[in-house]
């Protein structure tokens, strides 16, 4: 497996770089942090918001936009369409797990989405020059760990609803439900800081911080070196559970696939 | 290499009545029936074998391959397939086997045919320089050197289809499914088709289990075939003796110099020619009684239409 990878590896780019259109219009469409961030920056300037000034607000957004391309996932697409399309069974007669050839797919994309991405945020870094900063070794040790975990999270999350489509048309409706609760709780449309306490303690205990908060505000240096292990930790237990499920619903339904066909 | 004993597959298909009220009620009582695909069929294949695997539409022939490959679960029944239990999918057994479909395939759509061979070499875990050997062999057998960096994307069906038989044999499998691969190609590529399959066969020694809707093809590749029809086996043997069992006998047409009389031994006249059907054993007996009774002028021995014989048979015993 380990000396195929970097074959898929190769081939995954060269499949991004001939989808590179549709690339570029998928690295735009979620630049949402980027609207975030002028709209918080202008409210910033009015004093600080929880705790955080402008700067910290737009360094936030901008390390928002950067972790949510290098963490993002698109399986939950390829799955759907392969398993409505029967392009999947091919796929089952080879010697290597399927999830396999998707995880270095999806891995294989993330340089052409940083060529995209450059321009962008060094345009961001040329008009606010004071958002460079010098951050600790740990916290970008600990957020690029994080960021790991956070792409591991939401891989899985991708696997579990297009796994769902052995079972349902719907599947990726679902996600789509899923998708937009992430929205609110990751931190992608508004920073975790700000919202009222008792949304930030039920948020605690949903896995949607995990995939995205979590980096961004530890490569932005906003969480104390004794909340991040906890934060981190939180990130370990939801990737085990994360891909425990994945695991059961693909597992489950390659079973209905082999008793029903395609 | 292929053992297969008592198969059954049954599946459950959901009813839904007609209408609105028929879509209504299945939201509330879901109705199934059991649809039974495959049906306490039984055959083996020997290592080499051609075997053709014929039936009409939904007779389970896709079924059968699906679960001889692994990708269906029987409901019940033994098959063995070179030495392993197709349902696990074990590496080894899938390095052994390959599944051709028509309709599904495997290559990269937006990428050249050679970076699906190179995604198969390095799945498949080839040795690089055997693999590139293969991989030369059947290029060159299929004529593959043209298309090869072209994006499939803009490759013609025939084109695509003999990419995908050259990424689906890289591995070298000993036993090959073809499930309708020459379906919907024009008559120049089916022939290419056809005879790259003898080719290999012939090369490698590779067990082929193949189903087709063109009789051509199975006149041209297996010299035995196994017929179903609902699920259950309705024939397995040679393909000259299916033709003798169903299909009349051969047709001996002899045309006369002069005027051809009414009848003549077994032969009748039709259209001014005498004309008899035969089984093979008194084909020659009979031409040479018609040599010695009239001035042949022309004289030919044909096949029954294989088309014929396989409808015969479906509606024989349907």
């Amino acid at each position: 497996m380990f000396r195929a990878f970097p074959t898929l590896l190769r081939i995954g780019l060269a499949e991004a770089v001939a989808y590179r259109a549709e690339l570029v219009i998928w690295v735009l469409t979620a630049t949402a942090p980027l609207i975030s961030m002028f709209i918080w920056d202008r409210v910033a300037e009015e004093g600080p918001l929880g705790g955080w000034g402008q700067g910290e607000m737009a360094r936030y957004f901008l390390l928002a936009l950067i972790v949510r391309h290098i963490t993002s996932a698109w399986v939950v697409w390829e799955l759907n369409e392969n398993i409505r399309t029967g392009s999947l069974s091919p796929m089952l007669l080879r010697p290597m797990h399927p999830l396999v050839f998707f995880v270095a797919q999806n891995l294989s994309a993330m340089p052409l989405r940083a060529v995209i991405l450059a321009p962008l945020i060094v345009g961001i870094l040329w008009w606010r020059p004071e958002l460079l900063w010098t951050p600790e070794p740990w916290t970008i040790a600990l957020g690029l760990v994080s960021a790991v975990f956070a792409w591991a999270i939401a891989f899985a999350a991708q696997v579990i609803f297009g796994s769902l489509a052995f079972f349902s048309q719907q599947s990726l409706g679902l996600f789509n439900v899923y998708f937009g609760l992430w929205s609110l709780g990751s931190g992608y449309l508004f920073p975790l800081e700000l919202a009222p306490e008792w949304l930030r303690q039920v948020l605690l205990w949903l896995p949607f911080r995990a995939t995205l908060a979590t980096p961004v505000e530890l490569l932005a240096g906003l969480v104390a070196w004794e909340d991040a292990l906890g934060l981190v930790a939180a990130q370990v237990v939801w990737a085990v559970v994360f891909v425990g499920l994945a695991a059961m619903t693909w597992n489950l339904g390659v079973k209905r696939h082999e008793a029903v066909g395609a | 290499m292929i053992q297969v004993t008592a198969l059954n597959k049954v599946y459950t298909v959901p009813k839904r009545g007609e209408g609105l009220w028929g879509s209504l009620r299945s939201i509330f009582s879901r109705e199934v029936e059991e649809v039974r695909a495959v049906a306490d069929l039984s055959f083996s294949i020997q290592a080499g074998e051609r075997v053709g695997f014929l039936g009409p539409n939904g007779a389970g022939k896709t079924t059968t391959l699906k679960m001889l490959a692994g990708l269906l679960v029987p409901s019940s029944g033994e098959r063995v397939v070179a030495g392993f239990d197709p349902s696990k999918r074990d590496p080894a057994f899938l390095r052994r086997i390959t599944l051709v479909m028509g309709q599904k395939q495997q290559l990269l759509w937006d990428l050249p045919p050679i970076e699906t061979f190179a995604l198969n070499r390095a799945l498949f875990g080839l040795d690089e320089a055997q693999a590139k050997r293969t991989q030369d062999e059947l290029i060159q057998l299929l004529e593959l050197e043209p298309l090869l960096n072209r994006p499939v994307r803009n490759l013609s069906l025939g084109e695509r289809m003999k990419c995908e038989l050259a990424a689906a044999l890289l591995h070298r499998p000993d036993v090959l499914f073809l499930d309708e691969p020459t379906i919907g190609l024009d008559v120049r590529a089916q022939v290419a088709v056809r005879r790259f399959i003898a080719e290999w066969n012939e090369r490698s020694g590779a067990t082929v289990l193949l189903t087709s809707h063109y009789m051509a093809d199975i006149a041209a590749l297996c010299p035995r075939v196994i017929v179903i029809a609902g699920g259950a086996l309705r024939y397995d043997g040679p393909l000259k003796d299916l033709a003798e069992r169903y299909g009349g006998g051969r047709k001996v047409v002899v045309r006369t110099r002069d005027e051809a009389p009414e009848t003549l031994g077994p032969f009748v006249r039709e259209d001014g020619a005498l004309v008899a059907r035969l089984p093979s054993a008194e084909v020659a007996a009979a031409v040479d009684f018609a040599l010695r009774q009239v001035a042949v002028a022309d004289l030919s021995i044909e096949e029954p239409p294989l088309e014929d014989v396989l409808s015969k048979l479906f509606a024989e015993r349907s």
